[in-house]
């Protein structure tokens, strides 16, 4: 399901296409609300929601700090399950894993049920063109897969599409002209999809947690389909991030109340299954055999930087989605990656480590900080969008205008009189284009800022200009002297200063 | 290992680390409703997702409308775990005219293809949690995965002395019994299978039983 090539264009003109589509926009607007509003109702009905995301977040740090203790913990008692277990560094190794697997079991068919993993690997392509038949049984990503696209939102995938579309998707599977009506099309999608998961060889899931104290794997869902796909099959291939790690049952309550809250509002997805290992051998039903394919593809390159480790904190809600005034208006394909919104904005530059590349998604942030005031772990994206952007200048990768304009705009404001002499430059110059106390000039620097904006104008008199007679006001009032820690704290600045702390927020 | 240690800057550690935010925050830990806090809890949460519940006072009445559902829905097969509560509740005997088959009560038959065909599932709750409403299920060679999932009607039987307030009251006994006392699957159900995958519109049964009956009992 890759989009190849997509990053030969910028996120600018990718969300420029976004933005021409009305129903896409209104579709991803609407979705986005309808989540978000769940969120935040089921969040306050909870209660102490403050607490819980910390809890949340303790949970994760505290794994993510000893992972490499916790995986091995996970991969021991697993293996004593029966589980087959496989280490895949890179998404092709990952794939060619599931490859050799399908190849020794001689599959013909594969049932999926959503993993976002498998989309970072682009498993389906790479089955499909070993002959194996790979289907998504998901709802929404059987939709999408029979439009051949990638999913827009982690949570509803088919978020852009409407039912007339999928009555015509579905109907020519179908083979007769289906109503454009849900219940047909689901009902059509179920039958569909039963004969499927009866007839597969193999069934294959992502994984949500993985609890190292007794090798088990979880899966929440509301379809059943993820049930379907590790009960029905005789083999079972789960797709797993090295980070999916919980340590214990008692943390997975924590998990369960924070996930299907932030994702969709819900107490509980209709299903949570904890899976421990393959069927036993008295058991009549679930997979003979059963194996876990753990992919880095770029998750350990987080470790141990102090700016990025956090992101494996991530739960995959999907609340930052909902929460990004910019996702809610260009949607998930315009971010170009396997993950979109403020989460895949962060995610598909550190996991492929090549910031240069995907540079300019980092730019398509607003960097208010709704993304971490929704996040139910509290993972800082904001900051680190701009660590991003920093690295992406420090690496001489940086817009060469706009590094000239503040160069030039460092030199002017470093020195006093240089400053005032180009205040009143501009406060002269300005004359000739400012109407109604703003600037609309749509040319040269000002274009992108004017064409929906008006830029503010220069003051009449700049408050350095008027602090001659600010301070005579001053001086004339009758004030009580400076509270003596205020004043201490003041004089320190100003001796730091003096020992060449130069540098802004420090 | 030894490489994911060594990008945390430190050496590799090999016993448990001291994990002291383990579990829920201690103040969730001490709520606990009592009964009809718990039965309400349960059933507002059970209905508000499109599931039916009905409370009985003991098995006999739930023979009684298990039977009534079956004729009501024409039901023509129907699958139950094999365990003796639900043998006791003489369906076999009570229903001439549908085929009941018993999870794995013999060789050499395709329990799957069985529950995929059954109208009607029956299943005995292992837990229950109010504050989800939600029915624990385990798997065990006598207890299928497949009943609680493949049939278009599910029907959960949950006495009332395994209905507890926290989704942790269940979650802390698989801790407890550790790794090798572990099922294979282990299937929380809060409700029918649903989907708000086209145009965000909620459709029922998409893939598992779009009819839920849970019956508390006691």
């Amino acid at each position: 399901m890759s989009q190849p090539g997509v990053m030969d264009e910028t996120v600018k003109s990718r969300a420029g296409l976004a933005l021409n589509d009305d129903f896409l926009r209104k579709a991803v607007k609407f979705t986005t609300e309808r989540l978000r509003n769940g969120k935040k109702a089921a969040s306050e009905e909870h209660g102490n929601w403050e607490e819980w995301r910390e809890r949340g977040r303790q949970i994760r740090l505290h794994t993510i700090a000893h992972l490499d203790y916790y995986l091995n913990e996970f991969v021991n008692n697993a293996r004593a399950n029966g589980v087959h277990i496989h280490f895949a560094d890179t998404s092709a190794e990952a794939a060619s894993i599931a490859l050799d697997i399908a190849a020794h079991k001689q599959a013909t068919s594969v049932v999926k049920s959503k993993s976002m993993v498998s989309e970072e690997v682009h498993l389906n392509h790479v089955l499909e063109s070993a002959g194996i038949e790979a289907i998504e049984t998901d709802l929404g990503e059987y939709i999408i897969q029979l439009a051949g696209e990638a999913p827009s939102h982690i949570v509803i995938p088919a978020i852009h599409k409407n039912r007339y579309q999928i009555a015509e998707l579905l109907s020519k599977e179908a083979g007769e002209v289906l109503e454009p009506d849900t219940t047909v099309l689901a009902g059509f999608v179920r039958k569909k999809l039963r004969e499927k998961f009866l007839e597969a060889d193999i069934g294959l899931t992502g994984c949500n947690f993985a609890i190292a104290e007794t090798g088990s794997m979880v899966l929440f869902e509301n379809e059943g389909n993820a049930r379907m796909v590790s009960t029905v099959p005789k083999t079972q291939i789960t797709l797993m991030g090295m980070e999916r790690i919980i340590p214990s049952w008692a943390d997975l309550e924590v998990m369960a109340t924070l996930l299907p809250r932030s994702a969709t509002g819900q107490k509980l997805t209709m299903y949570m299954s904890g899976i421990t290992g393959p069927r036993r051998s008295a058991d009549a039903d679930g997979p003979d055999e059963m194996h876990i394919i753990i992919v880095d593809n770029g998750r350990s390159l987080q470790l141990g930087d102090p700016e990025f480790q956090e992101l494996l904190n991530c739960i995959r809600c999907g609340a930052c989605l909902n929460a990004c005034p910019v996702y809610r208006h260009i949607g998930g394909h315009a971010y170009g990656g396997t993950y979109s919104g403020p989460i895949g904005a962060v995610l598909t530059p550190a996991l492929n480590g090549n910031i240069e590349e995907w540079n300019d998604i980092a730019s398509a942030s607003s960097l208010c900080g709704a993304c971490y005031e929704a996040c139910p772990v509290k993972i800082p994206l904001h900051d680190m969008l701009v660590y991003l952007r920093r690295r992406k200048v420090e690496d001489g990768h940086g817009n060469k205008l706009e590094t000239m304009g503040m160069k030039g705009f460092a030199a002017v404001a470093a020195n006093s009189k240089r400053f005032a002499l180009a205040i009143r430059l501009g406060q002269i110059g300005q004359k000739a284009v400012v109407r109604n106390n703003g600037i609309s000039l749509k040319l040269g620097p000002l274009k992108g800022w004017n064409t929906y904006r008006v830029a503010p104008s220069l003051a009449k008199k700049s408050f350095r200009q008027q602090w001659n007679s600010l301070d005579q006001e001053l001086n004339q009032q009758q004030h009580t002297a400076m509270d003596t820690s205020v004043r201490e704290r003041m004089q320190q600045i100003v001796r730091d200063r003096g020992e060449g702390g130069s540098k802004h927020g420090k | 290992m030894d490489d994911i240690a060594t990008k945390l800057k430190r050496p590799r550690q090999l016993h448990a680390p001291i994990h002291a935010f383990r579990g829920s925050p201690d103040f969730w830990n001490e709520l606990e409703w009592d009964e009809e806090q718990r039965i309400q809890a349960f059933t507002d949460n059970f209905v508000s997702v499109g599931a039916h519940i009905a409370r009985m006072s003991n098995m006999e009445e739930v023979a009684g409308f298990i039977g009534n559902k079956a004729h009501e829905l024409s039901a023509k097969y129907l699958i139950r775990q094999n365990e003796q509560a639900l043998t006791d509740l003489g369906l076999e005997e009570q229903l001439p005219n549908v085929q009941v088959s018993v999870w794995n009560s013999a060789p050499d038959v395709d329990w799957r293809a069985r529950a995929a065909e059954a109208d009607i599932g029956v299943v005995m709750a292992d837990y229950a949690t109010a504050y989800t409403g939600s029915v624990t299920v385990l798997s065990s060679p006598e207890k299928g995965r497949s009943v609680s999932l493949l049939p278009t009607v599910l029907i959960l039987i949950i006495p009332l002395e395994r209905l507890h307030t926290r989704l942790g009251e269940t979650l802390n006994r698989f801790d407890e019994a550790g790794r090798a006392q572990l099922p294979a699957g282990i299937h929380f159900i809060s409700g029918p299978s649903r989907s708000s995958d086209i145009e965000n519109d909620l459709t029922i049964g998409v893939h598992g039983p779009g009819i839920v009956y849970g019956l508390i009992v006691g």
